[in-house]
């Protein structure tokens, strides 16, 4: 096709390697920025402090209590916001999209969501401590109207796991809204009717028909909403202080002064932690490409 | 009394008809179409059959059963889509088995019933696939089994064939006519392609905004349209400005050319504008046996479209298309020259301006 | 008897009504929109409560009158900007490459912009810490080319606009890459040059005015990346925005909740616009 099309200004066939000179400055920027560091951190994972191969730090990882109870705690923060986030959005897509809501209030939905799922980090942060902080407006209302105070007479505090949770829901259920609606925009009209005709109930149709359809997508999303939470350090530094030790938080500490005594340690535990986003990103795109044939 | 009866039914959207006082009684094995334009109504009459449309007024009866106001999974339809509409998560048997297993129906007997749908579409080796693996013919197909596994009393066809390629629509189109011979299931038939609906139907409805313009066999249909939207419609036709000159003997005058009308004016006066018609194959050269509408004309253009040589002649100051069947030996006149062609008197139609 | 049949039917017509309102689609939505205006509500609140018993704009004078918030939000909004030629300048002459010439790099590259989902910002500073800690030498010697590009400014502002470069890639690729499939960048090419159009005028007139909206979008949500990012700039202690923010709120509690709303502004301002752009696809991104 290219050899046929008309092209007077074209130079003549170039050598096969020349073409790839087009993409050169892509790639050394690829390496110089985003290769090479975290080379130096797989490497910095097998190397002890004499600079010999040593699969120590990968052991240590995993006799370290801390160390497992930071990773523990991220993935637990990571699913459980995943999940949550992942079940509420796909609940307001589907309102807004199939649900039968008026369509204003759909594009109100997606400019929203586009709007809370970038706004992270440390104004996300204060927002929610002015919010279910100690004196927060939520915290004072719950007070005056149902005579409970949140600190003194439940467990829950914002600088936890549950208040964490809370607050990167924030920025994870609009992710969810984000990437469900277009999915949710898939299902075919004739879908329904079809089952419809074929004598289902609606019931029948969304457990039979729309739900496995929508199966993969919803999995997917709620990975890429894991890989987005465990990623996350700024809201959760802003929010506790560093008190919160999720595995970001302890990284950032390893990073600002050596904590573990063993910089191959703290290697180490980076790459276990690009490890985890690798899978959830592989899981991602194996389930995105099962949707894509199901609803193109 | 017939099977399904469509008696007054008018459906509005808002202000707007969408189908205006449609009337129909179709027999039991019967295959019916619905033919028209974008925007007639057919389909929004065939959905109100299925119960997705729920008609202003009128009523619909099937075996003698009020089905009106009936949900779409409480009647006994079976419909096809243009877009297929097969369900991407499931395979062609686990298609073809969804109504059955919604009924509840045994595993075993669905089973069988699969097998023996799978079996009439010739899919036997693609059961076991999924719709993304099948091509568009093949898709169909599997959904006109899943449509006939639930041995509905009517299939509804949705303009089944719009979306595939030409060789494979006229091949599925035969196949469907065929399992609805063999099923002697009744079947309505919505396309707005004539040809679609001339080849495969026993009736044809034609239909324009809403109303129904002419219900009859092919035949009919094309040879005697009733109004001039059924005529331009259906088949190719070169129709022109006219006025009678004589309605005893069904004179009309084009340009001052005279031509006869076999059926006569239709109880015209003499001066009235009208438009006649002729059907571009009827026309021929004038060999010397023909007497009856003779007329002169001059050679425009000639056109090859494969198995016919369109040729296009200026009679007055009209031009009409001519269709001769192409063949080795057929002398083609040269582009300018004086010829004369003829048509017979019944190919003439007089249509209301 | 006819009278209480119809009033049986406006019953049941009512009870029809009653059920198509989708109760719980709007309980959901209902619950989402609390869940979103809440905290802005909250914070917005406090905000304009810095004075006992009087609602007022004094935490927002105060906090805008600091000359190191004009300075730090300044500086973020220059690396913002560089960010957005940098990344312009890598990605646009590599995704037009790859569309006219290089399919076959397509892969790699798509994967490439794909990684920064797998390096999260803190890993990124992390190994870019280490790798630029130390002063780059000709290679196999010991002659120092460079002082390490953490230890002075002009090396950290190189290294974060870099890292911004990088978190904003997979969102700049995919918005460009997708702006060039639209209009089809090849057979513009190639009709272009068979006008006889030069090299430059056709990257110049032809191509960028045809990407501009899906530049303009992948532009501004880098914008909202790079403006109040924090880890990055505080790891490599690069004076922005974010971390005085982060500062700020360890010793202030009005100014910063001011602040806080203020940048939600700004947020919403960039993602509206991205909207208008792209005509309501939203867009995603994270740097949290």
């Amino acid at each position: 096709m290219a050899q046929t099309a008309l092209k007077p200004n074209a130079p003549l066939p170039a050598l096969d390697w020349k073409k790839w000179l087009g993409v050169l400055p892509f790639f050394l920027f690829a390496l110089l920025f985003l290769v090479l560091p975290s080379l130096r951190l797989v490497i910095g994972s097998f190397t002890n402090n004499d600079g010999q191969f040593t699969l120590a730090n990968i052991i240590q990882l995993f006799e370290e209590k801390s160390i497992l109870d930071a990773y523990w705690l991220s993935i637990r923060v990571s699913a459980v916001t995943a999940l949550g986030g992942g079940i509420f959005g796909f609940l307001l897509a589907y309102s807004v999209t199939v649900g039968g809501l008026p369509r204003p209030l759909r594009s109100a939905l997606i400019t929203f969501s586009g709007v809370a799922s970038n706004f992270a980090g440390v104004p996300l942060a204060f927002a929610f401590i002015a919010t279910l902080g100690r004196t927060g407006f939520v915290t004072a209302l719950i007070e005056n109207l149902f005579g409970v105070n949140l600190y003194k007479q439940t467990n829950f505090d914002l600088y936890s796991f549950a208040g964490l949770s809370l607050t990167y829901m924030y920025f994870q259920f609009p992710l969810m809204v984000l990437i469900m609606a277009p999915a949710l925009d898939g299902l075919k009209r004739e879908w329904r009717e079809a089952a419809e005709n074929l004598g289902a109930s609606a019931t029948q149709y969304w457990l039979r028909v729309a739900f496995p359809v929508l199966l993969p997508s919803i999995l997917g999303s709620m990975i890429l909403l894991f890989g987005n939470a465990f990623g996350a350090y700024a809201t959760a530094y802003a929010l506790t202080g560093g008190r919160l030790g999720i595995i970001t938080i302890q990284i950032g500490a390893q990073i600002r002064g050596d904590v573990l005594h063993n910089p191959g340690l703290g290697y180490a535990m980076a790459m276990g932690m690009v490890v985890i986003m690798a899978v959830s990103l592989v899981g991602y795109s194996w389930l995105q490409r099962k949707t894509e044939r199901w609803l193109k | 009394m017939s099977y399904l009866s469509i008696s007054n039914v008018t459906k509005q959207f808002g202000d707007t008809v969408v189908v205006d006082n449609f009337n129909l009684d179709v027999e039991k094995g019967e295959f019916v179409s619905f033919l028209g334009p974008s925007g007639c109504g057919k389909t929004t009459t065939l959905r109100m059959v299925a119960g997705f449309e729920i008609p202003t007024s009128g009523k619909i009866l099937l075996d003698g059963a009020d089905i009106t106001d009936k949900a779409p999974n409480q009647r006994n339809v079976g419909m096809i889509f243009q877009s297929y509409a097969l369900f991407p998560n499931m395979t062609v048997a686990q298609n073809i088995g969804f109504g059955l297993r919604v009924r509840k129906e045994p595993e075993d007997t669905i089973k069988q019933r699969v097998d023996e749908m799978v079996g009439l579409i010739n899919l036997e080796k693609h059961a076991d696939k999924y719709p993304y693996q099948l091509s568009g013919g093949q898709q169909q197909r599997v959904s006109l089994a899943r449509a006939l596994a639930n041995r509905p009393q009517v299939l509804l066809l949705d303009e089944p064939l719009s979306a595939l390629d030409a060789k494979i629509r006229v091949s599925l189109r035969a196949e469907i006519r065929a399992i609805q011979r063999s099923l002697g299931i009744t079947a309505i038939f919505v396309t707005h392609d004539q040809e679609e609906a001339l080849s495969i139907s026993d009736r044809i409805v034609v239909m324009n905004t809403g109303e129904m313009e002419q219900v009859g066999t092919p035949f009919e249909i094309y040879n005697f349209p009733k109004t001039r939207f059924v005529a331009n419609f259906v088949g190719s036709l070169n129709t022109s400005d006219a006025e009678v000159i004589d309605p005893a003997k069904g004179l009309v005058s084009m340009d001052g050319v005279q031509f006869e009308a076999a059926e006569g004016t239709n109880g015209r006066t003499k001066g009235d504008k009208v438009k006649i018609a002729i059907r571009p194959e009827r026309l021929s050269f004038a060999s010397e046996q023909k007497k009856a509408n003779v007329v002169d004309c001059t050679i425009e253009n000639i056109t090859f479209l494969g198995s016919v040589v369109r040729i296009q002649v200026k009679i007055g100051n009209s031009k009409f298309n001519m269709d001769t069947f192409n063949n080795p030996f057929l002398e083609l006149p040269k582009i300018g020259a004086k010829e004369q062609v003829t048509c017979s008197k019944e190919a003439v139609l007089v249509l209301d301006e | 008897m006819a009278s209480t049949q119809d009033g049986k039917v406006a019953e049941m017509n009512m009870l029809a009504r009653i059920r198509r309102i989708p109760f719980w689609s709007w309980f959901w939505f209902i619950l989402g929109a609390l869940y979103f205006i809440l905290p802005l509500y909250a914070t917005l609140k406090f905000s304009l409560g810095m004075e006992r018993d009087v609602i007022g704009f004094k935490a927002y004078g105060r906090a805008f009158e600091d000359p190191e918030f004009l300075s730090t939000f300044l500086y973020s909004n220059v690396l913002a900007l560089m960010t957005i030629i940098a990344s312009i300048v890598l990605i646009v002459p590599t995704a037009y490459w790859i569309r006219l010439r290089l399919p076959e790099a397509r892969r790699i590259v798509e994967f490439i912009t794909l990684l920064p989902f797998v390096v999260p910002a803190i890993i990124l500073v992390f190994g870019l810490i280490r790798i630029y800690s130390s002063p780059i030498n000709v290679p196999f010697t010991e002659m120092t080319l460079l002082q390490p590009l953490t230890t002075f400014e002009v090396g950290t502002d190189i290294l974060i606009v870099a890292g911004y470069v990088v978190l904003g890639l997979p969102y700049m690729y995919r918005s460009v890459d997708t702006g060039m499939r639209t209009v089809d960048v090849r057979t513009l090419t190639e009709a272009a040059q068979s006008l006889g159009a030069s090299w430059f005028t056709i990257i110049v007139r032809v191509i960028l005015p045809n990407i501009r909206a899906a530049l303009l979008s992948g532009a501004l949500l880098t914008f909202a990346i790079v403006v109040g990012e924090v880890t990055l700039a505080s790891f490599l202690g690069v004076p922005t925005f974010g971390p005085y923010l982060f500062l700020l709120g360890q010793h202030r509690a009005y100014e910063p909740a001011a602040l806080s709303f203020a940048s939600f502004l700004l947020t919403w301002a960039a993602m509206g616009l991205i909207q208008l752009f792209t005509g309501g696809q939203g867009q995603v991104s994270g740097a949290h």
